[in-house]
Parts: structure tokens; sequence; C-alpha cells
């Protein structure tokens, strides 16, 4: 096609510009862009209610919208769905809805369903549709039920019969609102890998609603984090699924680990702020921390959860830990700005070092005025030391901080010192570290 | 290397293709029609051999020359045929836009007068006959219950739309309020008049028959019917799509308001002209595309000619037993259909035990 010749320096075969969405007048889909490359899968996280459903209904023409471009394969889409190119638009775009509605076809003819958009009004299925349908269901096993009805099915078997339909669609562009949703472990993984071996046999793009993060982790390329209709972020797993987009798009606390076989994000849901604080492995126990310019504002939010009391060292005015701790209500020690820490500010954090039942130093950047902080950790006798994310050269610092030691050596030595006493742990691993000594307590 | 399940069972077979289904289905309705069209054709209280019959038959349509009487020539041509006709293109209708509405609104429950139209038919024949406007032509009886069929269709559809937006779940219960209500005035009507010979042509007129048939009838009457169901079969793969869901059916192309318009407006409309010329006929439009679904599975494509077949066969032989149980009185058609058909109906439901829809 001329048209698609002309957009060849466009890689991306679904462009979304600026998508706005209204239902009964709400807002529900806000201002969204993004792009979907062929050969690569994209996948929408949120919480409930964020916008991703219509976000993927209006993108598949079934809504209109209020606002904004849809760009398929070079063809704009913009708000009109007209008639002359629902056809055109349904052989390049499949869709796969969250929930299989119930219907009196068998299993192989609603698969073979999937062929209307490739024939003429009056043409009939020829063996070439039958034979892609029998290899969609193949793959994805539903074969054995062929000849069932499809409210006969269970709703993980009906829900790979719309898998092969959407196969059998051979659409350039997939979008799938949850298709794992009612399937079991074993088939979760099955289906992921089938779109990923679609994506790479066929060329084709994949947009795909995922609810559990590591599985959306593990398989797609890329995700978009819709927030309130809006997108919260975009990027990388590993970009994306950091603890306080969780807590922004999700309202969970979690953790963030390599999976074991994938090294892709792990997601480890901790818990919501909102949870009941009671029977859980902090609970009754006090957490005191070491901290300054956001090095412990991550650990606050998780601690809290876990039912921790947590108290916070001398923290000055207009340092991101102290306004974390101050939002998250916890007994802390303040400081002027960039002023050094007094006797009674370092005697007032003495005493909620003594007092708490573990102590952790994190791994800030130190300068003249807070180099007491690390002083006090040496009062405790039940430290933990929190291992940088980085390390430069023999400076054992959070270079992130862009503040390596200022103090002539002096924080460093005395880090060094307590190192070899009790070592050090990686952050994303501490609440492990607590609720084993906790176990061992028991 | 393909992602493989892990089943790696025969394919099994999925019965015949469409074309096959459709092919078998309308030979064997077909050849079963021609045979109850000739005894049909024969008997009544004047009787034919069927030799004669069957040779007038091919007659009419240039084969060979009639061996019958003329009398008898005349009984088959000017009385029997048009009501043979009449009865198989009125259950045909029925049939064909039961389906439909069983589609459209994914309930076994549904049938033809589903949205108004057999009351609103009904509202308009009770005028016309109270009125006395039946009288002053014999077209006025069918044209009054069509234009009645047509306004509460139209009203019904109004109820569903308001607001802007077009409602399913509204329509079918805008159907049951608009049939309520004009139930109600057919049942004030007979009970008020003074007329008895009103309240009886009423009644007759209710219970559905084809003792008025003439050619005039299906002259009328055919082009409409034949023109909607046509219309019908083309959206039929359409409405396998909006079977499977709304969206889904977006997204794989179809047009779906204007689908769902385009079939509920000529199923309607052809119910309309059907209970024009028949009166209300019970059950054709519910059991026949039940029946035929069992046997033929619920593609639209096969679903949809079939029950028009199976449905004028059905009225056909159930306007002939009509014809004969009484002999020579006549049982009415619509009271026949239903019957034969509520049993047959609850025998399937008991020992099919299939979900039917």
């Amino acid at each position: 096609m001329l048209a698609a010749n002309g957009m060849l320096e466009d890689s991306a075969v679904l462009r979304v510009e600026g998508l706005s969405t209204k239902l009964d007048g709400k807002s529900i889909v806000d201002s969204v862009s993004f792009s979907v490359n062929r050969g690569e899968v994209v996948g929408v996280v949120g919480a409930n209610g964020s916008g991703k459903t219509t976000l993927m209904r209006t993108v598949a023409g079934l809504l209109t919208a209020n606002s904004g471009e849809i760009v398929i394969d070079g063809t704009s889409f913009g708000h009109a769905s007209g008639g002359a190119s629902r056809q055109e638009r349904s052989r390049k775009v499949a869709y796969m809805p969250q929930l299989a509605v119930s219907h009196p076809f068998t299993a192989f003819e609603s698969v073979l369903m999937g062929r209307y958009p490739h024939l003429g009004r009056f043409e009939l299925e020829g063996s070439g549709d039958r034979d892609l349908a029998w290899q969609a269901m193949e793959r994805t096993s539903t074969v054995e039920f062929a000849n069932r009805k499809l409210d006969t099915l269970s709703g993980g078997e009906r829900q790979r019969v719309v898998l092969a339909r959407v196969l059998v669609q051979q659409a350039d562009v997939l979008l799938m609102d949850e298709p794992t949703a009612s399937l079991d472990l074993r088939h979760q993984i099955l289906t992921m890998d089938l779109v990923r071996e679609e994506v790479r046999d066929r060329n084709a793009a994949v947009v795909v609603i995922l609810h559990d993060l590591s599985l959306a982790a593990r398989f797609c390329d890329r995700l978009v984090v819709l927030d309130g209709g809006k997108k919260l972020a975009e990027g990388t797993p590993w970009e994306v699924l950091t603890p306080s987009n969780l807590r922004a798009a999700f309202g969970v606390e979690g953790l963030v680990e390599p999976d074991p076989v994938t090294g892709k994000p792990h997601v480890l849901l901790l818990g919501s702020d909102n949870s009941s604080k009671e029977d859980l492995v902090g609970t009754g126990r006090t957490v005191h921390l070491i901290c300054g310019a956001g090095s412990g504002r991550e650990l606050m939010h998780q601690l809290r959860v876990a039912g921790y009391d947590v108290t916070v060292g001398v923290l000055g005015i207009g340092d991101s830990d102290r306004e974390a701790a101050e939002r998250l209500g916890l007994n802390y020690v303040a400081a002027p700005p960039f002023a050094s820490i007094t006797d009674e500010q370092h005697e007032a954090h003495l005493e909620l070092v003594k007092a708490a039942d573990h102590v952790v130093l994190c791994a800030m950047a130190v300068g003249l005025n807070n180099v007491r902080n690390v002083v006090a950790a040496t009062a405790a006798s039940n430290l933990i030391m929190i291992e940088p994310l980085e390390r430069v050269g023999d400076l054992e610092l959070d270079v992130a901080t862009g503040v390596p030691d200022f103090t002539d050596g002096i924080a460093d030595e005395l880090r060094r010192g307590m190192i070899e006493k009790f070592g050090e742990i990686p952050e994303s691993t501490l609440l492990f570290e607590l609720a084993r000594s906790r176990g061992e307590d028991l | 290397m393909a992602t493989d399940f892990g089943s790696s069972v025969q394919r099994v077979s999925t019965g015949s293709t469409v074309l096959r289904r459709l092919l078998i289905g309308t030979l064997l309705l077909g050849a079963l029609t021609v045979l109850v069209t000739i005894v049909a054709a024969s008997v009544g209280p004047f009787s034919v051999p069927f030799t004669h019959t069957a040779t007038t038959l091919l007659d009419l349509i240039g084969i060979g020359e009639s061996t019958a009487k003329p009398t008898e020539q005349a009984i088959i041509q000017s009385i029997r045929l048009p009501r043979i006709f009449l009865a198989f293109i009125v259950g045909a209708a029925l049939g064909i836009s039961g389906g439909i509405m069983q589609g459209l609104f994914r309930n076994s429950m549904a049938d033809p007068g589903i949205i108004g139209v057999s009351s609103g038919g009904a509202t308009g024949a009770v005028i016309a006959i109270a009125t006395g406007a039946s009288t002053v032509s014999t077209f006025f009886l069918p044209l009054f219950a069509f234009i009645g069929s047509a306004v509460s269709m139209a009203v019904v559809f109004l109820i569903a739309s308001v607001g802007g937006r077009f409602s399913m779940t509204t329509l079918l219960l805008g159907g049951i309020a608009v049939s309520s209500f004009l139930g109600a005035i057919t049942t004030a009507t007979i009970i008020l008049t003074d007329d008895l010979n009103v309240q009886r042509q009423i009644i007759f007129w209710i219970a559905g028959g084809f003792d008025t048939a003439r050619w005039e009838s299906v002259q009328i009457v055919a082009p409409i019917i034949v023109v909607g169901a046509l219309i019908t079969i083309f959206a039929a793969r359409d409405l396998n799509l909006l079977l499977i869901g709304e969206d889904e059916a977006r997204a794989l192309g179809v047009r779906v308001t204007l689908v769902r318009n385009t079939l509920l407006i000529s199923a309607s409309l052809i119910t309309g002209a059907a209970v024009a010329y028949s009166g209300i006929i019970a059950f054709v439009g519910l059991v026949v595309p039940h029946v035929v679904r069992l046997i033929v599975g619920a593609d639209h494509r096969v679903l949809l000619p079939l029950s028009a077949l199976g449905g004028g066969l059905f009225l056909l032989v159930a306007d002939t037993a009509a014809r004969i149980v009484l002999s020579p009185a006549e049982l009415r058609v619509g009271v026949l259909t239903a019957l034969i058909g509520a049993p047959f109906f609850i025998y399937l439901l008991v020992h099919s035990r299939a979900r039917l829809i």
C-alpha cells in the first residue's frame, strides 16, 4: 500500500496518540500515548478501574475516543469508527475480551469464526480456513473438546478456545484483556509462551492486560502503567516495576527481586498500608533506621507494612527521607537543613538506637553535618548494614546520591569497622533478614 | 517449534460443512414438503386420489398432463393450493423470525412476537373487525393487522432507544409491556361488544387459520416474506458473530447496530405480514428453530434457511390436520399448533437434556 510506504520511518505497527475516552461523561482514559512495534509484547498494568480495559476497547474500535488518534499499520482510525473500515480494521486488529460469553456454538465453530474478516459476505470457510482453525486448536490444546458446545466448557477451557479464535484471525496487532485470568498456573505460562511465539513467528505485536505483575514482567518487553486513566509510567519491566510505582498505581508495598529463573523482575507483594496490623512479623518490634536523602524511604514503607514500629535517626528538614517519615507519622529526630548534628540531637538519636530491637544503617551519603549518624550506629548492638546499590572505587557509598564521602574518610573507616563485625545485606533482603531473626527468637 | 500444550488428540470430525448440512436439510425438507403438499391437496371433505393430485401439480409446473377431473383440478388449484402456499409461507416466516429472535436475544424463550408484533397485529385486526372496516374490503383486515404490528414494533423500538442508547433488555421488557397492554385492549373489546358475530370473528382471528386463503393473499404476503427472509439469511453470518458477543462481533468486523436493527425490523415485518393473513399462530416460531438447532447446530447460515423450510412444513402439516381431524368441521390451526407443539416441545426438553441455546 502506498500510504503504508509513506510511513516507513514509523516502525510502530500501533501508535496511540493522546487518547481520551469518556463513559457516561466521566473521563476514563485521559490522554494516553504509547506505541507498539512489530515483534513486541507490551503489557498494560494498573489497579481496577485504572482504565486498562477501556483503553483497550477504544484501541480495538469498540468504543469511540473523545480525542486522540489511533494509527494502525499506517492507517489512522481517529475517533471515527466508520463501517467501511471495520472489516479492514478487523484484519489488522484482533481483540480478546476479558470474559468469554457463553453461546450455543461448538468450540470448533467458534474458532472458525475468527476467519470471518478474511471471507467475503457469501464466502464459506474453505479447507485452508479449517486447517488454520485446527492448528490453533492444537496449539491451545482445545482439540479434545472441539465438538463440545462452548457453554459446557469450564472458564479456563473457554478462554483457551477464545485464544484459538484470536490466533486464527491472524491480525497484526493482538489486543488481549487478561488472557490468563481463568487459567491454571501451567496454562498461564503456556498461553503467554504461545503469545510470544505468535509475536516471533508472525512478527505480530501484542498489547496485553495482565494482573499478575511477575507474569507481565516475564513476558512483556515493555510495560505501561495506568493510574486513574493516565499513564503513570512506561518502560522495561525493570524500569517500571519499582516499589514507588507499585505504591502509586496499586496502593501496595512490594519488593522487586530478580526472578531466579528468568532474571526478570519478580514482584513480591508485602501488603497494603491499610491492611490489618495484627499478627504480622513486625508487630510489637521496633526497627530504627539511620538514613538520609531518600536512602531509607522505601524501607520505611516496607517495614511499616510488615507491622514494625519504625523510628528514624537524625534527618535534616528538606531531606526526602524526613518528608517520608513525617508523612508516615514515624518517630524521628529532626535537625535544621544542612546544619551539623548537635549534641542534644545526637543524644536523642542514641536513645532511639538503644530502644530499638534492630538498627539499620542505610547506604547513605555522609558529610560532616551528618557524620554523627554513622557514629550513633556504632552504639547499636544489633546492627544491620545495607549494601550500596553500586560501589565506586573503594568508597562504599551510594553513588545515586551523587555525594560520596565528604568526611575525609572518617565515615568510611567507621563503616568498614562495622562491616567487619556485622556484614552487609542488600536492601531488598532486609525484611527477610528481620523475619528470619524473629523466627529464631521464637 | 510450536508451543504444544501437550495434548495430541486426533482431530475429531466436526460434522459436515455448512454447505453440506444446508443441502441435505433442504433436500430432505423439500422432499417431505412435496409429499405433504400432495396429501394436503388430496384430502378434505372432497377427496381427490393422490395420483390425480400428483399429475395436476406436475401439469401446473409444465410437466405432463393432469389426469384429474375438471372439478378436482378446480378444487386443487383455486381452493387447496393457495391455502397450502399460504400456510407454508407463513410457517416459513414464523420459523425464520423465531430463529432470529432467539439468536438476537440469546434466549430460548424468544418467539417472533417477542417485541409486540403479534399483539399489535391482533389489535389492528380487532379494530378492523369491531369498526366494521373488515366488511368493507377483504384487504382491510390484513392491512389493519399489519399496521398494528408495525406500529407496536415502532413503539417498542422507541422505548428501547430512549436516552440515545439502545438496549436489548429494554426492548424485551418493552415488548412484554406493550403486548400486555394491547392484549388488554383486545380482551376489553371482546367483552364490551354486544355483537356476538364480532366476538366470534375476533376469537376466530386470534386463534389463527387459513380458511380465507386465496391466491390474492398469497400474492401480497409472499413477496414481503420472501424479501424479508432473504435479507435475514444474508445477515446470518453476522448473527453468528453477534451470538459470540457484541464486542467480539465488532472486533471481527461486524457493523453491530446496523445488523441488529436490520434483523429486528425484517424479522418483525415478516412476522407482521404472516400474522396479518393467518392470525396468531402459537408455537411454530418457538419450537421449529429449537428442533432445527438440535439437529444441525447453531450456525445461522444453516439454521435460518432450514427453520424457514421446517416452519413451512410444520404449519402445512398442522393446517392439513386442522382441516381433517374434525371434518367436515375445521379446527383452528393456531389451536392445533399449540396442541401438537407444546407436548412435543416438552418431550424434547425432557429427553434431549441438551442446553438448547
